[in-house]
């Protein structure tokens, strides 16, 4: 609220002397130096209109701390003037110089800001208000306006500044779950894979060469033991496990080698003994 | 294959030829030909299948279809030891030697 104002007297004894200024005073003007706005200060109402400085005006504020009683020029030991943003809450302090008579004047040039000056928005005024402190007289704090200043910058982005937020979330997008064909499709593809069973048998059937001997006790093992591994790589297919299907098959296969010599031995001897 | 083309007719070659294949083919032969026939219709439907419907169950794909080439080639040298006409280049081999790399690759 403008209607606000503070005069904050925090006696630290009873005899402590009270300092007070003399014809406080603000001079608006502009980068050209024509005067825009020029009001004397009071100490008991802040001013009534905030001072609105443009981009390159410049506000100068002088006054003289005096002691109340004498009248007399004093040099503070402290001086500052305090801008304060109420909605952010940030503040900026500025040092003021006096001089020994106690005479003070500050310039504010918008075309250089101090470094104090708080960052501004567009829309919230800034409160400035002077603090003074001495060692022989009680402190000082008075406001003294409103400011309206040009927002500033946006503070620069820092190079890194986009590793410091989470990152979105990560979604996995997987292959879709193949799928089988359709069932009649499936019942046609089996037909056809399995048609050449009957090309086979069709074509055996005429050409199949007559088997003799196949039934003889020498050779029949032999027929056995193969027909054996066709099951066993059946009963793998169905059930079995890779070790198992070794090791069944590492035994049938002695078998096999053995029953396939005994066979093939004989066949040899016929076919020799025929020619 | 083996067929030799004596009678080299004008008008139907394939015709001459099948009638040379099936005259002078012995039955063995042929027996291990219509082998062959259903190796390679049986490959190509499975290729066929997988092309062109789908290759889901790749690994059945890949099984089928590798026993397949794999037994034709094996049969084909069967084929060609046992063909007599090549009798002389497979002198030192037994009939018996081949029917026992047969059964055992297979």
């Amino acid at each position: 609220m403008l209607s606000l104002h503070i005069v904050a007297l925090l006696v630290a004894g009873a005899q402590a002397a009270v300092l007070t200024l003399t014809s406080p005073r603000f001079i608006v003007s502009s980068s050209s130096g024509s005067h825009l706005r020029s009001e004397p200060l009071s100490l008991v109402y802040p001013a009534s209109t905030p001072v609105s400085l443009a981009k390159d005006d410049v506000l100068k504020l002088t006054f003289q701390v005096v002691d109340k009683e004498s009248g007399k020029g004093v040099q503070p030991h402290q001086t500052f003037l305090r801008f304060y943003d109420k909605i952010s809450g940030e503040e900026g302090i500025q040092p003021v110089r006096v001089t020994n008579g106690g005479k003070a004047k500050f310039e504010l040039n918008l075309a250089r800001p101090p470094l104090s000056l708080p960052p501004t928005s567009s829309n919230a005024p800034l409160q400035v208000s002077l603090l003074i402190g001495s060692s022989t007289h009680s402190p000082l704090a008075l406001t003294l306006f409103d400011l309206v200043i040009p927002a500033s910058h946006p503070a620069p982005v820092h190079p890194d500044e986009a590793s410091f937020h989470p990152l979105p979330e990560i979604h996995h997008t997987f292959r879709p779950e193949q799928k089988l064909p359709p069932r009649p499709i499936s019942v046609i593809a089996s037909a056809v894979v399995l048609a050449p069973w009957v090309v086979l048998l069709g074509l055996w059937a005429q050409v199949a060469p007559r088997a003799v001997h196949v039934l003889s006790p020498s050779i029949f093992p032999f027929i056995l033991t193969l027909g054996a591994f066709e099951s066993l790589l059946v009963w793998y297919w169905v059930d079995l496990k890779l070790g198992q299907v070794l090791s069944y098959g590492g035994v049938l296969a002695l078998v096999t080698v053995f029953a396939g010599k005994q066979a093939l031995s004989k066949i040899g001897d016929r076919r020799v003994g025929r020619k | 294959m083996a067929p030799p083309k004596s009678s080299p007719a004008a008008s139907n070659v394939v015709h001459t030829l099948w009638k040379a294949y099936s005259g002078q083919t012995s039955d063995r032969l042929k027996f291990i030909d219509a082998f062959l026939v259903f190796l390679m219709l049986s490959g190509i439907a499975q290729f066929l299948y997988c092309v062109l419907v789908t290759d889901y169950p790749f690994n059945a794909f890949l099984a089928g279809f590798s026993s397949n080439v794999g037994q034709f080639v094996l049969t084909a040298s069967l084929r060609s030891q046992v063909n007599p006409e090549n009798k002389n280049e497979f002198k030192e081999v037994s009939p018996e030697r081949y029917m026992t790399l047969y059964c055992g690759r297979s």
